[in-house]
């Protein structure tokens, strides 16, 4: 039936599909522009230079290592989520004594401020006054160099990372495995499936909606990670955990090079555009099979 | 469910009252709607508590006095250069702000956004090096330099017979010694070493005063010299020799880190501006009078220099800008001393004559810590003593120095050689091509 007040429908729509464009769709727009001139701050007087910016940036080390970098995090992060998050939710789904605050708990990293837990972090691992530094010290394992070398640099940041973001993978996967009928289990039971069989092929092919959207935001997520980055390294030492996010946002703030910084963000765009495409692909393939 | 319950929604006339209530706000905002009602906006990046109120008090007295409201906004140092920016893009520019790298300024002046204050400047004395204008024209009224230097124990100095150092030797020799008395696990020296703005303006002093420089009169690289280039490795070999008696986590100290070790007797030295001496006062009285002030010595001994750092206004071309001239010119003339005393060892003042302003001088950590003072007072008459920052470096204000110090280039240098042991040639390499590319 047809209501008279409709109308609230479509302005709520056309609200909807406007401040997509101008939230959305207008910056990204924006960017590209800006990615084609050189400007020294973002109320300068933009001269066009075509598509220097992209050629001096594909001829820059500091770019390429910045994208390696980034999908190094990415990759790793996601990973290490994916595979303590769904750990975690099998752990949860069972029952066991006090189960709903364990399981409130859980989640309690992901309601963090993630400003919070990098000042956390670098207090407990401080050379000085840590707590970390203190009990590694007194176990006898002395200092641990938490960012002084590029790799513990990244390996920290992905620690912290996977701290702070397992429990969205859990609490999805959670969900998921609430809704696996029991049926399959009991039907695997009666032809004498083993646990590792039952979540190899009962599980885990029941989870891969879920997982396929957990990954895809996860990735997408992580690759545009830009705030626990800056708070706990700021892109160092020696550029180790320097992103894209971070480069560009250096670039256009701390650098005067507000068209390099836009090239860098919109080739991160198009990098995880393609990606994300690739990805489409495979799981709709994987679908039909 | 009948069609009644539908009348919940929202009505042609909400919509239109809404619409006319957002029309009526974008209005108020309006830069016509603000000169009329005379209001000015400040945006500073002093936050603390003490700070914010003495810049509130001062714009509620000018208000009483003359009339004109004057709204105080406060963010933390980084985010002052971005919500500028947002400010002008965003059509409603502030009226005056404090600034943290005189490459904002220039930036701000070459896109006509700043109004002279030279006419004020002319005005007073200043001490060295705080002044930056552009073809000689003032567009950055300083109110404080931030200059660091080195503070040591003078208690652990007389328990261990030592005398503060002249040279790097002599430094690394009385680190050394202080980390050997005392039931705490205390280190020689703190510095930090990350990539970021404290290592910037901490670390540098003892390549100062070796004599490094970045930049030549025509902006070629200085630090390209041989003579040069010698300096700045012989500077990163004894940075290397310094770190073994540093505490561990150096990439991750920032500011705050320096005063928390040195006064939490972890450090037997740091370097810090005259906010350590409050922090002492606030948190280890027991050290509030067992401290010394060096500036960095060189190699030899034949120089020392502190690192620079200075905090100054703008005042922005906006419809409210003869008043905001008149708001400065007003403050300077009698609440700045106010704002001065809100971290009286910390702003120390770039108006020579405040010096010998009685006013100034009463505060009671003022009074108290007279000798410090005068030390802080005598690095700017001293014409011996280097006074140098990254960021402003070259023959005038420019961007390219401001590149380097935010591009990291020397905070990485000193890393190449710190973390990974590279030879110091190869470091100075190193930071010389990046500083290529970087000012390129």
């Amino acid at each position: 039936m047809k209501s008279r007040h409709d109308w609230v429908i479509w302005i709520g729509f056309a609200a909807g599909l406007v401040l997509t464009f101008g939230l959305i769709v207008l910056p990204v727009l924006n960017g590209v522009w800006l990615s084609m001139h050189s400007a020294e701050s973002f109320i300068a007087t933009p001269h066009w230079v075509g598509f220097a910016n992209y050629i001096k940036l594909f001829g820059n080390a500091e770019f390429w290592r910045a994208t390696l970098n980034g999908v190094v995090y990415a990759l790793v992060s996601v990973v290490l989520q994916l595979v303590l998050g769904v750990g975690f939710a099998l752990v949860l789904n069972k029952s066991f004594p006090f189960r709903g605050i364990i399981r409130g708990l859980s989640i309690l990293p992901y309601l963090l401020p993630t400003v919070v837990v990098g000042v956390t972090f670098q207090w407990m691992t401080d050379g000085s006054f840590g707590v970390i530094t203190a009990l590694t010290r007194s176990l006898g394992l002395g200092d641990i160099p938490w960012f002084e070398s590029p790799s513990a640099a990244m390996a920290s940041v992905i620690l912290v990372s996977v701290w702070l973001w397992t429990p969205f993978v859990t609490v999805s996967c959670l969900a998921g495995m609430q809704s696996i009928p029991q049926a399959l289990y009991e039907a695997a039971k009666v032809d004498g499936a083993s646990n590792w069989s039952q979540f190899w092929h009962v599980t885990l092919p029941q989870l891969m909606h879920i997982l396929s959207v957990v990954v895809l935001l996860r990735a997408i997520w992580m690759f545009n990670k830009f705030d626990i980055i800056w708070l706990l390294t700021k892109g160092g030492p020696l550029g180790a955990t320097q992103t894209l996010p971070v480069l560009a946002y250096n670039k256009a703030f701390n650098l005067f090079d507000v068209g390099g910084g836009a090239a860098v963000a919109t080739l991160g765009f198009i990098l995880l555009s393609g990606i994300v495409a690739i990805y489409f692909r495979l799981t709709s393939e994987d679908r039909g099979k | 469910m009948s069609d009644k319950g539908d009348n919940r929604g929202v009505s042609r006339r909400t919509v239109l009252k809404a619409a006319g209530v957002a029309a009526a706000a974008g209005i108020l905002q309006s830069p016509y709607v603000r000169a009329a009602k005379r209001e000015l906006r400040l945006l500073h990046d002093q936050t603390t508590a003490e700070s914010i109120k003495a810049m509130r008090d001062a714009a509620a007295l000018y208000e009483k006095e003359r009339g004109v409201k004057v709204i105080v906004d406060s963010v933390p140092s980084e985010e002052l250069y971005p919500r500028i920016l947002a400010g002008i893009r965003g059509g409603r520019p502030y009226d005056l702000t404090s600034i943290i790298f005189v490459a904002h300024m220039v930036s701000l002046a070459k896109e006509g956004q700043l109004v002279p204050v030279t006419s004020l400047i002319n005005k007073y004395k200043w001490g060295k090096r705080i002044l930056f204008p552009l073809d000689g024209v003032h567009y950055y009224f300083p109110w404080a330099y931030a200059l660091c230097w080195l503070y040591y124990r003078k208690d652990l100095y007389a328990q261990l017979k030592l005398e503060p150092a002249t040279n790097w030797n002599q430094y690394l020799e009385n680190a050394r010694k202080c980390m050997t008395t005392g039931a705490s696990r205390r280190y020689g020296h703190t510095t930090p070493i990350g990539s970021n703005v404290a290592t910037n303006w901490m670390t540098f002093g003892f390549m100062w005063a070796q004599g490094v420089t970045l930049f030549k009169d025509d902006w070629s690289l200085a630090i390209n010299e041989p003579q040069v280039r010698k300096e700045a490795a012989a500077y990163l070999d004894f940075m290397s020799e310094l770190y073994k008696v540093m505490p561990p986590g150096a990439t991750q100290f920032g500011f705050a880190s320096a005063m928390q070790q040195f006064g939490a007797d972890q450090a037997a030295h740091a370097p810090y501006s005259g906010r350590m001496i409050e922090y002492l006062e606030q948190k280890a009285p027991n050290l509030a009078d067992k401290y010394g002030i060096i500036p960095y010595p060189n190699s030899t001994g034949q120089r020392k220099a502190v690192n620079h750092g200075y905090k100054g206004i703008l005042v922005y071309k906006t419809d409210m800008a003869e008043e905001s001239m008149r708001f400065l010119e007003w403050w300077q003339e009698g609440p700045y001393i106010d704002f001065l005393h809100s971290a009286p060892l910390n702003y120390q003042p770039a108006r020579l004559d405040i010096y010998d302003d009685p006013r100034w001088k009463a505060d009671p950590l003022i009074k108290k810590h007279a000798e410090a003072v005068k030390t802080m007072r005598a690095f700017l008459s001293d014409d011996k003593l280097i006074i140098r920052s990254i960021d402003t470096e070259g023959p005038a204000p420019d961007l390219r120095p401001s590149k380097v110090f935010q591009s990291n280039v020397l905070a990485e240098m000193i890393q190449n050689r710190l973390l990974k042991n590279t030879p110091a040639d190869a470091c100075v390499d190193e930071a010389v091509t990046r500083m290529r590319q970087i000012i390129a």
